[in-house]
């Protein structure tokens, strides 16, 4: 996986934030992922499939998600609780939805529905033929990361 | 005035609802899918405006607004959505849609267009 198919998406990550939650993220590393997580973090996911296919993770410690959900709602929020879920599958979802339509093409990729996994023992797996993409950001929300995978369709 | 907002994200209709007074419409019936929305619309309740999204459980948007649309009903509807091709753009206009409307959207990116919209057919 090249710079090709994480750009849209870091992109996304800028313009979704700024215009939903008013927060303003600087990009940090970028890494090959190894899925490894012992910290207890709230993480949305989302497929996209299509002419290319793949998969968009943000990943963020509690602490942000329930800032970043606050900011969305409108309110305080002190649990990571149902309201938070659904703001942290959202903003996966617009993400995707965002960085999908640079890609153009005809037809258009399509999005799954949005999942979101919240603890700290659990570890995602990743096939072994895939190459996934951890993108590190800070911002004044606090610190989060976006995990791509992506490829052409060799279908 | 009363708008029906549809989106299957509690996130979405609750941001959408706030922006929606600021077009003056004060309150609205929300839906997570299209077979809600529909049950919505039999239930004989009157619309100003339908907020659409696109990719939703069980009936997506664009199934529902052909259905909609099939049945006869000519409430103005918004798409409210993160499919932003082009293309589907297009779809949705031809299928009936009135305005499209992609996420990420500000409040008053909204609330302009359902004042547009509310503007239009005050004048039909």
């Amino acid at each position: 996986m090249d710079a090709f198919y994480v750009t849209p998406f870091v992109e996304s990550v800028g313009s979704v934030f700024q215009t939903m939650l008013g927060v303003n993220p600087k990009r940090n590393t970028v890494k090959v992922c190894t899925g490894d997580n012992g910290n207890e973090r709230v993480t949305s996911l989302i497929g996209i499939s299509g002419r290319m296919h793949g998969c968009v993770a943000l990943s963020f410690p509690p602490q942000t998600a329930l800032r970043l959900a606050g900011r969305m709602l409108g309110t305080d929020m002190k649990e990571i609780n149902e309201e938070v879920i659904d703001a942290i599958s959202e903003l996966v979802n617009i993400v995707a939805g965002k960085a999908k339509a640079k890609f153009n093409t005809d037809p258009p990729l399509q999005l799954g529905l949005p999942t979101v996994v919240h603890g700290s023992a659990y570890r995602l797996k990743y096939p072994s033929r895939s190459v996934w993409l951890e993108v590190s950001f800070s911002s004044e929300a606090g610190d989060f990361s976006m995990e791509v995978t992506y490829s052409p369709d060799r279908g | 005035m009363k708008a029906l907002v549809v989106d299957d994200s509690m996130t979405i209709r609750r941001i959408v609802i706030k922006a929606l007074a600021l077009a003056g419409i004060n309150e609205a019936t929300e839906a997570s899918d299209g077979l809600e929305a529909l049950e919505a619309i039999k239930s004989g309740a009157q619309f100003a405006v339908i907020l659409l999204d696109w990719n939703m459980p069980k009936m997506s948007g664009i199934e529902t607004l052909r259905a909609l649309r099939q049945a006869g009903v000519k409430t103005p509807v918004i798409m409210v959505t993160t499919e932003a091709e082009k293309s589907r753009v297009i779809e949705a206009i031809k299928t009936g849609a009135n305005d499209y409307l992609i996420k990420p959207f500000s409040p008053d990116q909204l609330a302009a267009k359902v004042k547009g919209l509310l503007a239009t057919a005050a004048a039909t």
